[in-house]
């Protein structure tokens, strides 16, 4: 990221203490997790678009708080409303950024489930997106 | 909420970290989901909440659970250590939406509406033939 590069998306959280510009393109793809973990934190699936960690700048407005939920694995949330609004590894070149964060979702679609062996029996799994157990096989 | 609920065990739930945890020993509304805009913000997503009454509710780790004035009508509980979402809480009211997904499973539940349609984003697909409500089931 350079400052210079353009400010394609922004979001927030529900108070508006943490707030991000995202200085390039958001992964178009919207993967939905089903795993117990996502289902606790966020209160539903999660449901994340992806951009590299260089383009996304996070103002937190000392109210950003990460929680490590596996090792290496980080839930970025505000502590003053408790929104959760990120999801990244130390090994992993990207943030997941919750979708429901973002200010415009335009141009943006649901892809594909995970995780969906650990869904909820609260709920069925509509549509024909494609749906994998597990994670996804490494994207090509 | 204080005082111990009675009666037999229906539910338990805790937040990710497990540091709120409680129990429900009464009657578990089915589930709701909310595509309203607080919701998406604040989960990410459209919320998906069960209901019981605080009177059925035993609370763990109260001190580390923070409440959120998200309107004049309800406030918002969540964990402070790792910022799951655990409650919805109407003003004046006895009952509280609880996140279905803290509960451990079975639930023995199902999803039964979906509220507040009329302000999910282009993204949100709603295709799967629930009841569905423009707003909130009392207007």
């Amino acid at each position: 990221m350079s400052a210079n590069d353009p400010v394609l998306a922004r979001g927030r959280c529900l108070c508006g203490a943490v707030t991000y510009a995202v200085h390039g393109k958001l992964r178009e793809q919207l993967s939905v997790c089903h795993c117990h973990m996502c289902r606790r934190q966020h209160g539903g699936p999660g449901i994340y678009t992806s951009a590299p960690k260089a383009d996304v700048e996070i103002d937190g407005g000392g109210a950003l708080r990460w929680y490590e939920s596996s090792p290496g694995i980080k839930r970025g949330f505000c502590a003053a409303c408790g929104s959760s609004l990120f999801w990244t590894a130390d090994n992993y070149a990207n943030i997941d950024i919750a979708l429901g964060s973002l200010d415009s979702a335009a141009g943006l679609a649901l892809s594909h489930h995970i995780f969906v062996a650990h869904k909820g029996d609260y709920y069925e799994i509509a549509g024909d997106l494609p749906k994998y157990p597990d994670n996804r096989p490494e994207a090509t | 909420m204080a005082e111990p609920a009675s009666g037999s065990i229906r539910a338990r739930g805790r937040c990710l970290c497990g540091a709120v945890s409680f129990t429900v020993s009464g009657p578990l509304r089915d589930v709701v989901v909310c595509h309203c805009g607080q919701c998406q913000r604040n989960h990410g997503g459209p919320g998906n909440y069960t209901s019981a009454a605080w009177s059925d509710i035993a609370l763990s780790g109260e001190d580390r659970l923070r409440w959120f004035q998200s309107s004049a009508k309800a406030r918002r509980g969540f964990c402070a250590e790792c910022g799951s979402s655990l409650f919805w809480e109407p003003a004046g009211e006895a009952r509280v939406s609880i996140n279905v997904g803290t509960l451990e499973g079975p639930t023995g539940l199902k999803t039964v509406r979906r509220i507040y349609v009329a302000e999910k984003p282009d993204w949100d697909e709603v295709y799967d033939g629930l009841e569905t409500l423009p707003g909130s089931m009392r207007s």
